[in-house]
C-alpha cells in the first residue's frame, strides 16, 4: 500500500466540476511534482487530501485512512498550502507552540524546527513583521513539527529568494532520502524538474500524464533529435523531402520524430556536413504544453 | 480535549487584543466603581449589589469570543486549526470551554477588584457596604454571566464569518435591540442572550425594571439553551463547511 493514495476522487462546486476520477499513488521515499494551469483542480485535491474539502466522491487516504482519522494527523502528514497564514500578532515561536499543543507534538520540537528553517533570530518577532519568505520558511516548520512520514507541499517556494528555494529543495531531497513521501505542487516548472522524481499532471481536473519524470518528459511524442548542419537551409529542404519538419531553436533545429541516427542517414543522403547531432529530451515545460494543450502553469 | 484546551488558551494569551481588552475591561469596571462610590452620598442594597455587579468583563470577554473564532476566518489560521485536529466539533467545543473558563476566571479577578476597592472607599466614607454572603451572591452570578457571554461569543464568531460584521452586530444587538425589547416589550426582551436572560441571573436590570426579569433558575436555563442553539448551529455550519 502506497503511503499516499487517491482513488476516483472527484469534487464539484456547484454547476463546476473541480476534480474528475482523479487516481494517483505517492510513493514513499520519492519527491512527487505535481502540476497543472491555473484552476486545474491541484488545489482542491490537496485540501480533499487533507479533509480541508469534503469530496463529491472517491477517497483521499494516508496508509489506507483518511486524513481525519488518522491518529495523529499532524505527526503523519505535514502540508504546507498555498494560503498559509498566521495571526499576524502572533509570535512564530508562540504560533507553532500552539499548533504543538493542538497536535500533540513535544514542545521541543518548536525549537527544532525553527533552527531547520532559519528562523531562530526571528522567533519571537510577530509575524505581521515577516517577509513572505520568512512566512513560507514559518510554514514550512509548521509542517516538518510533528516530524511526519508525508509531506504535502502546495507552491513552497513562494516568496522564496534563491538562496530559499536551493535551500527548498535540499530540504525536499533530505526528506526523501529519509523514506518520507513528498508531493509538491508548484508552477516553477524548472525548480520541479530539479526537484522531483514523479509527475502528475492535471488540467480541467482531469489526470493527464502521470509517472517517473524522465517517462513523462519521454511523452508519446517519439524521439526528439537536435541538429546543426553547415548549410541549415539544405538541412531544411532535405528534412521536408523526407517528410520530416523541424523547428528552429537558436542556432540549431530540433526534430520532433526522429531519433539522431535517421537524422543522420538523411543528412548523409543529401551529403550534408553535421555540426551537431544529438538526442534531446523534452523540458519539462514543453511536456507540460504538450499535455495541457498549452496552458499556462500555475 | 485537554491538549485541544491548553491550545485555545495559549492562542488567546499569546496576543494583544486579549491584554488589551482585559485591561480595557478592569479600568472601566473599577473606574464607574470608583466614581460612584466617591461621588453617590446614599446607598440602598440594590444599589450596592448593582456596584459590586458591575464588572465589563462580560462584555469585553463576548468580543474577544467572537474575535477569537470569526478571527480564524480572518487569519485563515482555521485551516491550520483544522490540519491540527480535523475533529471541527473538538476544535469548537475546546475553543467555547476555554472562553468559557477565560470568562469566569477575568470576571472573578474583576469582581474582586471592584469589590474590594467600592468597600474600601464606602467604609472610608463611613457608607453601607455588603456583607460577605451578599458578596457571593453577586460574584456567582458575575462569573457564569461571563463564561456564558465568552462561549456564546464564540458561538456567533462561527456563524458570522465576518469578524468586523459580528462585533458591530453584537454590539447593536446588545447596546440597542435589546435595551428596546426590554424596555417595550420585556415579555420578549427578557428572554434575549446578551442582556436579558444574564440580567434574569444577576438579579439587576441596569437603568430599568428589576420586576421584569427572569428568576435566576429560568435565566439560567434560557442561557443554557442559548448556548445549546449556538453551538448546535455553529457545529453543523463548522462540520459541512468546505475550507477552500
Amino acid at each position: 500500500m502506497a503511503p499516499v493514495e487517491v482513488r476516483d476522487l472527484s469534487k464539484r462546486f456547484g454547476q463546476v466540476e473541480a476534480v474528475k476520477n482523479l487516481s494517483f499513488d505517492i510513493e514513499a521515499g520519492r519527491v512527487t511534482g505535481f502540476l497543472g494551469p491555473n484552476g486545474a483542480g491541484k488545489s482542491t485535491t490537496l485540501r480533499a487530501l487533507l479533509g480541508l474539502i469534503h469530496p463529491t466522491a472517491g477517497t483521499a487516504t494516508f496508509d489506507g485512512k483518511r486524513y481525519e482519522d488518522l491518529d495523529r494527523p499532524s505527526g503523519e502528514v505535514g502540508a504546507v498550502l498555498e494560503d498559509a497564514s498566521f495571526h499576524p500578532g502572533r509570535s512564530a515561536r508562540n504560533h507553532l507552540r500552539v499548533l504543538a499543543a493542538t497536535g500533540q507534538h513535544p514542545p521541543e520540537r518548536v525549537d527544532l524546527v525553527l533552527a531547520d528553517v532559519g528562523l531562530t533570530d526571528a522567533a519571537d518577532r510577530r509575524v505581521k513583521g515577516y517577509s513572505m519568505g520568512m512566512r513560507q520558511r514559518l510554514a514550512i516548520a509548521a509542517a516538518l513539527l510533528g516530524d511526519p512520514e508525508v509531506l504535502i507541499l502546495d507552491e513552497p517556494t513562494n516568496g522564496l529568494d534563491p538562496p530559499g528555494i536551493a535551500w527548498m529543495r535540499g530540504m525536499l531531497r533530505e526528506q526523501a532520502g529519509r523514506g518520507r513521501a513528498v508531493l509538491i505542487s508548484s508552477h516553477l516548472l524548472a525548480e520541479v524538474a530539479q526537484s522531483v522524481d514523479d509527475v502528475i499532471v492535471i488540467s480541467r481536473g482531469e489526470m493527464r500524464a502521470q509517472g517517473p519524470l524522465a517517462q513523462v518528459l519521454g511523452g508519446d511524442g517519439g524521439p526528439v533529435t537536435e541538429v546543426i548542419a553547415e548549410d541549415q537551409a539544405a538541412m531544411w529542404s532535405a528534412l521536408q523531402a523526407a517528410g520530416h519538419t523541424a523547428v528552429r531553436d537558436g542556432g540549431s533545429m530540433i526534430v520532433h520524430g526522429l531519433t539522431p541516427a535517421e537524422v543522420g542517414r538523411i543528412a548523409g543522403g543529401a551529403q550534408l556536413t553535421l555540426l551537431l547531432l544529438t538526442p534531446r529530451a523534452r523540458s519539462l515545460e514543453e511536456a507540460f504544453f504538450a499535455l495541457t494543450g498549452g496552458e499556462a502553469p500555475a | 480535549m485537554s491538549a485541544l484546551l491548553r491550545a485555545e488558551l495559549l492562542k488567546l494569551r499569546t496576543t494583544r487584543t486579549f491584554l488589551t481588552l482585559v485591561g480595557a475591561a478592569l479600568l472601566l469596571s473599577l473606574l464607574v466603581v470608583v466614581l460612584t462610590a466617591l461621588l453617590q452620598d446614599h446607598f440602598t442594597h440594590r444599589d450596592l449589589r448593582s456596584l459590586f455587579a458591575g464588572d465589563f468583563t462580560g462584555l469585553f470577554i463576548l468580543l474577544l469570543g467572537v474575535m477569537g473564532m470569526a478571527g480564524e476566518w480572518r487569519h485563515r489560521t482555521i485551516t491550520s486549526s483544522v490540519l491540527a485536529e480535523p475533529d471541527r466539533l473538538k476544535l469548537l467545543a475546546a475553543k467555547v470551554i476555554a472562553y468559557a473558563i477565560a470568562g469566569i476566571v477575568l470576571s472573578l479577578i474583576v469582581t474582586l477588584a471592584i469589590m474590594a476597592v467600592g468597600t474600601i472607599i464606602l467604609s472610608s466614607r463611613d457608607l453601607p457596604t455588603l456583607d460577605v454572603t451578599s458578596l457571593l451572591n453577586v460574584i456567582w452570578p458575575n462569573i457564569a454571566t461571563a463564561g456564558f457571554l465568552g462561549a456564546l461569543g464564540v458561538c456567533i464568531g462561527a456563524l458570522v464569518r465576518n469578524q468586523v460584521v459580528a462585533i458591530v452586530g453584537v454590539l447593536i444587538f446588545s447596546f440597542v435591540v435589546e435595551p428596546t425589547l426590554l424596555g417595550l416589550v420585556s415579555d420578549v426582551g427578557k428572554f434575549t442572550p446578551i442582556t436579558g436572560a444574564p440580567s434574569g441571573l444577576t438579579g439587576i436590570e441596569f437603568g430599568g425594571d428589576d420586576n421584569k426579569l427572569l428568576h435566576q433558575v429560568p435565566a439560567a436555563l434560557v442561557m443554557v439553551g442559548w448556548l445549546a442553539l449556538g453551538f448546535g448551529a455553529a457545529a453543523a455550519l463548522l462540520r459541512g463547511r468546505d475550507l477552500t
